[in-house]
């Protein structure tokens, strides 16, 4: 029972770790997934004098890179309802030319005003509507809800790791007579030290099995029948063979910093 | 014969040097010489020893041992020199997890040697200490005189070029001290082994020509 609980105490901190990776992939996954429809979402409006390519636009600024004229007719016959035919030619001859055109990346409204500013540059183009207001609010939204996830994570790693090297103290407590005895008769750090990795290790393989199988269930059953339209679309992003090998990376790598802080900072033999 | 010890002006202080235990002492050891240093309680006698495996550095003047310099020495040499010596201690120091067989190999194990050697090792010092039957055991199953005879085991366990005994009988009962004097007189004797023993009381029933060292008031002196 007492052994039980020793390696719980260890795996318990270790997956609420591998937790906070898996949910930082996941999260990032979906996000990004997130990040590209707001971007393939986003247009803004550019009325220009003359016909422009796409060429034009991108030597104005790097970022553009889709330009899609938005047709004439159809605005004005949306503008000039119950009009003549002659009039509305008119109107369409007086009429600049509009286009949508799309970014490559998600842009901060700084970013989407300096885009603004290169393409007004350009003597043909009368007005850029940036459409920017409703644009940073989302992606303020955004930015707080993945800034906030991420505080978390590293809040909960932290506080986590320090669960991890008070329950390695314990464990050297433990194991501090065979290791005195061992360091009497000379045996190097590595060899004296060698259980408490050993048992770490294991913990961190079975932390690792515990945390995918989390995630396996919540991708595969969880999520399948969540009735939650996020999760549903998103299902694939939710674990991937690869977290595995990060997962498991992860784990070793904490859990060998803490033997390391542990061994290195105890005292030598003692009487 | 050649000196295994050798203490030139040695000083042994605790506390950055400020409660010095042993002052400006001068002594030396040779191969396979049978050494007891007595003293009165507090006045040094463990100090010594453990400045000998390497536990304390000399604070002052030089300790060496097996060729080794222990005051400039650097941690991985201190560790080599102590696979050379077996150490006893009164609480005998035994892993209380492993069974007895394994306790006794422990220096072995450390060294690197093959399970199947570590076996027969192991069974050869246990018939040695009259415990092969024991072998399995735990410590804990052990009277206080078969524990030390453990220890005796251990201590032989890689023919070691000196013994360093901290009280090995203070808790023992006359006939099992007496078990522990014969098996360490032997280990001097067959096998040219040094050994140096920290004691209140030198043995009555010795039959070992031996040197006596005495710690008083911070010195070592030779008792003739």
């Amino acid at each position: 029972m007492k052994f039980i609980k020793n390696h719980l105490m260890f795996i318990f901190p270790l997956m609420a770790i591998l937790l906070g990776v898996e949910f930082y992939l996941v999260f990032d996954r979906t996000t990004d997934s997130y990040e590209k429809g707001l971007k393939e979402g986003y247009t803004m409006l550019v009325v220009s004098k003359k016909p422009m390519e796409l060429s034009a636009f991108k030597v104005l600024n790097k970022h553009v890179s889709t330009s899609e004229k938005i047709k004439r007719e159809n605005i004005v016959s949306e503008i000039a309802k119950g009009v003549s035919e002659s009039s509305k030619k008119e109107i369409l001859t007086a009429l600049p030319y509009f286009y949508s055109v799309g970014l490559d990346s998600y842009m901060h409204t700084s970013g989407l005003e300096q885009i603004k500013t290169d393409l007004e540059v350009d003597a043909n183009i009368k007005k850029v509507e940036t459409f920017g207001s409703s644009h940073s609010s989302a992606y303020r939204l955004f930015s707080f809800i993945k800034f906030t996830l991420k505080l978390f994570i590293v809040f909960m790693a932290v506080v986590s790791l320090f669960l991890i090297i008070k329950q390695m103290e314990i464990w050297k407590y433990a194991h501090r007579q065979r290791m005195q005895v061992m360091e009497i008769f000379g045996a190097p750090l590595m060899l004296r030290s060698g259980v408490l990795f050993k048992v770490a290790i294991a913990d961190a393989f079975i932390a690792t099995i515990l945390t995918s199988a989390v995630f396996l269930y919540v991708k595969f059953q969880w999520a399948a029948n969540s009735g939650i339209d996020i999760m549903m679309r998103n299902q694939e992003e939710l674990f991937k063979l690869s977290d595995m090998g990060i997962l498991l990376g992860s784990a070793l790598l904490i859990v060998i910093i803490a033997v390391y802080s542990v061994v290195f900072t105890s005292k030598g033999v003692q009487e | 014969m050649s000196n295994v010890i050798n203490a030139s002006h040695l000083t042994l202080a605790y506390g950055n040097g400020t409660k010095e235990i042993i002052k400006d002492a001068n002594f030396s050891i040779k191969k396979g010489e049978f050494v007891f240093i007595t003293g009165p309680s507090g006045s040094g006698k463990s100090t010594l020893l453990k400045a000998l495996y390497g536990q304390i550095r000399p604070s002052e003047g030089n300790l060496v041992v097996g060729g080794l310099d222990l005051a400039s020495a650097r941690q991985s040499k201190l560790q080599e020199l102590r696979t050379h010596m077996g150490i006893m201690f009164q609480d005998y120091k035994l892993v209380n997890e492993w069974t007895v067989a394994k306790n006794v190999v422990l220096p072995l194990m450390i060294a690197g040697y093959s399970v199947d050697v570590q076996n027969t090792q192991a069974h050869r010092l246990l018939k040695h200490v009259k415990l092969a039957e024991h072998a399995d055991k735990f410590p804990f199953e052990l009277s206080g005189g078969e524990q030390q005879r453990v220890g005796v085991a251990r201590a032989l366990a890689k023919n070691p070029v000196v013994i360093l005994a901290d009280e090995p009988t203070g808790n023992l009962d006359d006939y099992s001290s007496n078990v522990i004097w014969d098996l360490m007189e032997n280990a001097c004797q067959q096998l040219e082994t040094t050994v140096l023993v920290v004691t209140h009381k030198i043995p009555t029933i010795f039959s070992l020509p031996y040197r006596h060292l005495i710690i008083e008031s911070k010195g070592v002196y030779e008792v003739h």
